[in-house]
């Protein structure tokens, strides 16, 4: 028999997956939607309970309905905590992922591995965004706000590499098109399976974001 | 505790037994007989987060002939069986030989919940022996597993159970510990969530200082 909560529930437990993997798994719209109904459903029962007393309920009085009235009450107020819970385990790992440099088209496309373990990541791969509209919403403009803040500091990269660098000048493949890049050797074409020697700070962003792969 | 804490929140979805003291009509559907009236005296199993509070909550009726009885709880509650008699005194024996996850995956947050609800002195005292020694045995777990070239037979077996780590994890967290296998592989099992956290940050802080080592020694 299906209680009220459960449904919440059952989206916790979505979150509690998304806590431990490196990806972001599809977004529950039927389930966040089936949630909010039922809060709206306990709301209107909570209203009618509430009109034949004409806004003069007194609890010692009615006991039984005091008693309906709190559980209806606590089931709101549970399926709140779960939907904010599962949004906001959804943008914690959505802002980590920008510190990353993820690109929002990539996650847009289908699950994306975080940068560093591309080569587990991807499972379920469909042509449908992981993000809800609201998230891909959330996830540009956190990415704005970071270019802001790194805006500050010309000549420290805050998303950086920690790992100091073994070399300057590191091999790399073009894993898909990247368009032209200005280094200060001159400009260099990233065509789609080319290999190039080329500085790493120039190049880190690229990597990062799965254009290029580092070769050795 | 936070409001957000996806584990706090599945350990209040645990369910504990709990007794109605007056009858509500609308709440039938709490006991599988939706349309009829919950009796008093029903007992029925609910979640802590609806529990807690029905528990604590006055009905707020005040009976003149008898002030002892005016502040009526509208229900009230037991220990769940997880904390039961079976389990204390299997405890007592031996703590190390229960699969504290089979009773509940929360098993120590559920504990402490309820004893936030009611004394239980007994029961503190056996649950803190309890993660005492279990806590030795799990860091000598947490030292041996995939540490070692021996047990790294055991690793693909591990995926599965071990797919708790976090997004910073790189491929070889994944494939580490948990499941592993050997005689410690029952008692990695029976981790209760906080244990897992435990044995997870042994772990990783004992796989941490060896790599750290090994780089000192190249250099």
């Amino acid at each position: 028999m299906p209680m009220y909560g459960d449904l919440g529930n059952k989206l916790v437990q979505h979150a509690k997956r998304t806590q431990n993997l490196s990806h972001l798994p599809p977004y529950q719209t039927e389930l966040v939607r089936a949630v909010a109904r039922e809060i709206r459903d306990l709301d209107k029962d909570v209203a009618i309970l509430l009109e034949p007393f004409q806004g003069s309920f007194d609890p010692s009085a009615e006991q039984a309905t005091a008693c309906t009235l709190l559980v209806n009450h606590l089931s709101m107020r549970r399926n709140k905590r779960c939907l904010l819970a599962y949004h906001r385990t959804r943008t914690d790992k959505l802002e980590e992922l920008v510190w990353n440099g993820a690109d929002v088209l990539d996650l847009a496309g289908q699950t994306t591995g975080a940068p560093k373990g591309v080569a587990d990541g991807n499972e379920g791969s469909g042509t449908t965004s992981s993000l809800s509209p609201q998230e891909e919403d959330y996830f540009r403009q956190f990415g704005d706000l970071l270019a802001l803040y790194k805006g500050q500091w010309t000549d420290i990269d805050l998303t950086g590499s920690l790992e100091p660098p073994r070399d300057l000048f590191i091999d790399v493949r073009v894993l898909k098109d990247a368009g032209e890049i200005q280094t200060e050797y001159g400009a260099i074409n990233l065509t789609k399976n080319s290999q190039f020697y080329v500085r790493q700070g120039d190049v880190e962003r690229l990597i990062a974001q799965g254009y290029l792969q580092k070769l050795g | 505790m936070s409001y957000y804490d996806i584990d706090a929140i599945l350990t209040d979805a645990e369910k504990i037994p709990c007794t109605f003291q007056i009858d509500v009509p609308d709440l039938g559907y709490l006991d599988n007989q939706p349309g009829h009236t919950l009796k008093s005296g029903s007992r029925v199993a609910l979640p802590i987060w609806l529990a807690e509070m029905l528990a604590i909550a006055n009905t707020g009726a005040v009976d003149m002939d008898d002030p002892s009885q005016s502040s009526k709880s509208f229900i009230t509650f037991d220990l769940p069986p997880a904390l039961g008699n079976d389990v204390v005194q299997a405890l007592k024996a031996d703590p190390r030989s229960v699969p504290l996850r089979d009773q509940s995956a929360h098993f120590y947050a559920l504990a402490t919940h309820m004893m936030e609800l009611s004394e239980e002195p007994e029961l503190s005292a056996v649950l803190r022996k309890t993660f005492v020694s279990r806590a030795a045995e799990i860091a000598l777990h947490a030292r041996k597993v995939g540490g070692g070239g021996s047990s790294y037979h055991g690793r693909e077996g591990g995926g599965g159970a071990g797919g708790k780590s976090k997004g910073k994890a790189t491929k070889e967290d994944n494939a580490s510990n948990l499941g592993v296998g050997g005689a410690g592989e029952d008692f990695l099992r029976g981790l209760d969530e906080w244990e897992r956290k435990l044995f997870r940050s042994a772990h990783d802080g004992t796989k941490a200082s060896k790599e750290w080592m090994e780089n000192v020694k190249k250099r």
